[in-house]
């Protein structure tokens, strides 16, 4: 197990400092004003202002702590070198945990659909077969990409890497464009979140599904950064790769759920 | 704590609020959840307060005391028990006992830490805000889609909490498969370790869907999707099956950890191995597998086919199959050993004996037949308390007074911890067995008042006396930490003579835990004596 070893060879057993860190903290507190708050004070209380005052508390504190964080663990300063080695191991759990949201959603729709008199509901208007092909054979190609980005770099092929890596990233970004293009154009066609039930799962099990993209191609970008300076972390690489086939996966089945069946 | 004596008071603060040392992290968890818990305890003493007699008596308002019916439960659960369990104990016991100097990723354990305490910080709005909560920690809807109460807040507390238990989930999980000192073998892991990683694995499945139940709930009511309006194709059950979903598990969350640490403070004071401790572990991954095909029963009255509620009733009970495999060696790790009733130990029998009444009354509810009659009474309220609340708080207290040498280098009173003991042990059954008997008579959970059946004053009068007693319990309890803080003698490093391995560090634990990785090829946690 590669992983006990980093665990156990790592580092010097027994610092004889307490481990401490800003980041966390300030991380924990932006949340509160970038999520709650504003959505709060816009929904709730119908204040667009107040909303937009959280927001602009919370936005700088959480790029001030995620930008701290990041440039924190590339220093090494008070890492703990466990932390690098054991990323690999906790993503496939992690990835469990994210699984079960779309499971959460997939369920809902299934139990809805399968309990409606008739399918489509009312109000649902034609909605394309090409684009989800497309975007299919996208994001398909993309898992293919970034495995060819993954073996170069096991060859220690550096550009490589970072090219098929940079073809990794157009592609995901097509595709969270043309998602972007099909939300735009059915909601013009009147066909929003709040026309039936299915439009509320369409929405958001897409669009959960289009957040996982973004997250991913942040991962991705992420690495491309300090790869174009000459550092390259396999194992973020793996974990990064990793849940990007996830999202690849997830996508057959809100594929073949919410548009084909 | 055990800072160098030169730190200064804004080091060691600085120490403190920034720490990413587990052990640290581990006592910052159980300060906020002994937090919500006396907060969500004083909601219960004013709903008690309030059913003492019929008619008005605090509030002739039903929608406050639906806040408090709203902050009792949600922080109960989410901002005590499961923090404390999961959070608390978990972050200070397992790298302890799997020989690590910390967890996998100590700043990651340090967000969930906080965002644990932003979750609280969010629940504790409840009582500022104009519009607070008011549709109890299920949220049912449609009354939490209609109600004028924030359901937005209840969403994001709950999205915040449970983002902060998947983080602690995946770390430990991690911690414990990667990080293991050299010789710990899986079957020489503590029973804490075993049902906590058990406890973990729930976690990661069962969360995420609870976190989608209340996204689809805030969706619904702020931006107009249709999830359970039935109008617009939406189900109204489809919410409650997401949520029992993760709700019915949330309470081997619960249970597993509650009985890991019985069993680690049974098994040193009764100086013996534990009985079975194989098919204990067994039991507790059977626990965790079987956890998410029992959620139906939680809707036996809203409406379903029968052949459901007949499977539902088999399956439900199945899952106390492992469960009682867990309790006989509970039972069997007494049996022939040296007890030694100190504090913790006597926490953990009543643990034991709250838990076994709280299953058995349990079985009664699984029965499809009779739980159509007491469902929403006060015998359900009654059974899940004793099975879970004060079973689980029970176990907690057994945690923190066996901890706490080990924690904070003091020894608590014996004489105060066990008066504390035996006072809220006295209280809690008064509270809740009488509750059995309301419940079976006919008395319905949730009412702020019951002036259609004066007859039910009596029980109620009872149970609100019992009530009282326990929080006094809890008084004493807590009096007896801050007096072990204050005026506490000294502690050894091992005060119980326990074989586990974090009795082996030094009190309090400094940073990295153990000047050397601990070897444990020939290492037992539980060698005692005769079993060694």
């Amino acid at each position: 197990m590669e992983g006990h070893d980093v665990a156990h060879h790592g580092g010097a057993a027994g610092h004889h400092e307490w481990e401490v860190s800003l980041w966390p903290l300030l991380l924990s507190v932006s949340v509160l004003f970038v999520l709650p708050f504003p959505f709060a004070l816009y929904f709730v209380y119908k204040s667009g202002l107040l909303a937009v005052l959280a927001l602009g508390i919370g936005v700088p504190l959480l790029t001030v702590s995620l930008v701290g964080w990041v440039s924190e663990a590339i220093k090494g300063r008070n890492v703990n070198s466990v932390e690098q080695g054991l990323g690999t191991g906790a993503v496939p759990f992690f990835i469990v945990a994210e699984a079960f949201i779309f499971a959460g959603f997939l369920a809902a729709y299934w139990a809805t659909r399968l309990l409606a008199p008739s399918w489509p509901p009312a109000g649902t208007p034609h909605i394309s077969m090409t684009i989800p092909v497309i975007m299919t054979i996208i994001l398909v190609s993309s898992s293919v990409t970034i495995h060819f980005a993954e073996e170069k770099l096991e060859h220690n092929n550096v550009s490589g890497f970072i090219s098929w890596l940079i073809v990794t990233i157009v592609l995901g970004a097509v595709f969270f464009l043309i998602s972007a293009y099909e939300w735009s154009h059915l909601m013009g066609a009147g066909f929003t979140f709040s026309t039936n039930i299915y439009g509320s799962s369409f929405f958001s099990i897409t669009g959960f599904h289009a957040s996982h993209v973004i997250v991913g191609l942040t991962g991705f970008i992420a690495v491309l950064i300090p790869a174009l300076r000459g550092t390259v972390s396999k194992n973020f690489v793996k974990s990064v790769s990793v849940y990007w086939h996830f999202v690849d996966i997830v996508w057959f089945f809100v594929v073949s759920q919410v548009y084909f069946w | 704590m055990s800072a160098p004596a030169q730190a200064g008071f804004g080091k060691v603060l600085k120490e403190w609020i920034f720490t990413c040392d587990h052990k640290r992290v581990g006592i910052l968890y159980l300060i906020g959840s002994l937090a919500a818990f006396l907060v969500a305890g004083l909601m219960a003493m004013l709903i008690r307060v309030e059913l003492s007699s019929v008619g008005p008596t605090l509030t002739a308002n039903p929608g406050t005391y639906n806040v408090w019916l709203y902050f009792h439960g949600a922080a109960m659960i989410l901002g005590f028990q499961i923090p404390a369990l999961t959070g608390f104990l978990a972050n200070y016991l397992i790298p302890l006992q799997i020989g690590a100097k910390d967890v996998a990723f100590p700043r990651l354990n340090a967000l969930s830490l906080w965002l644990f305490w932003m979750g609280i910080v969010l629940a504790l709005l409840t009582f500022v805000i104009p519009d607070p909560p008011d549709f109890m920690w299920t949220a049912y809807p449609p009354y939490s889609i209609i109600s004028s109460g924030n359901t937005a807040f209840y969403t994001f507390t709950v999205l915040i909490m449970g983002f902060a238990s998947i983080a602690g989930g995946v770390n430990l999980i991690t911690t414990i498969i990667y990080m293991r000192a050299p010789g710990m073998t899986w079957s020489k892991l503590n029973m804490f370790v075993w049902c906590t990683f058990a406890a973990f694995i729930v976690q990661l499945i069962f969360v995420p869907v609870l976190g989608t139940a209340v996204t689809m709930l805030t969706f619904d009511k702020y931006l107009g999707t249709t999830f359970f309006s039935p109008g617009s194709g939406g189900d109204v059950l489809l919410y409650q099956n997401l949520f029992w979903f993760y709700s019915h598990p949330a309470v081997y969350v619960i249970l597993l950890p509650f009985l890991g640490i019985v069993f680690d403070v049974v098994a040193t004071f009764a100086r013996n191995r534990v009985f079975n401790y194989k098919a204990a572990v067994y039991g507790a991954i059977a626990v965790a597998l079987m956890s998410g095909e029992v959620w139906i029963h939680h809707l036996y009255a809203s409406g379903m086919p029968d052949w459901i509620r007949i499977g539902m009733m088999i399956s439900t009970i199945l899952i106390s199959v492992p469960v009682g495999v867990m309790m006989i060696s509970l039972v069997g790790t007494l049996y022939r050993g040296a007890i030694d009733f100190k504090s913790p130990m006597l926490w953990a029998l009543g643990c034991m004996f709250l838990f076994l009444i709280g299953g058995l009354t349990g079985i009664p509810n699984a029965m499809s037949a009779i739980d159509l009659h007491i469902h929403d009474t006060h015998f359900v309220v009654a059974h899940f308390h004793y099975v879970m609340a004060v079973a689980g708080t029970f176990a907690v207290m057994a945690g923190v007074t066996y901890l706490f040498p080990k924690m904070f280098g003091k020894m608590c009173n014996e004489g105060i911890s066990k008066l504390g003991f035996v006072v809220t042990f006295i209280g809690a059954n008064v509270t809740f067995f009488s509750m059995f008997f309301v419940g079976l008579q006919g008395m319905p959970r949730r009412y702020f008042d019951y002036q259609q059946f004066p007859q039910f004053q009596g029980l109620n009068q009872l149970i609100t006396v019992g009530a009282f007693i326990m929080a006094l319990g809890f008084l004493i309890v807590l009096i007896s930490w801050i007096h072990a803080l204050v005026a506490g003698k000294k502690a050894v490093d091992n005060p119980w003579g326990s074989r586990s391995l974090e009795w082996t560090t030094s009190t309090p634990p400094g940073p990295g835990n153990w000047a050397e990785v601990p070897d444990c090829t020939n290492f037992d946690p539980y060698g005692y004596g005769s079993n060694k």
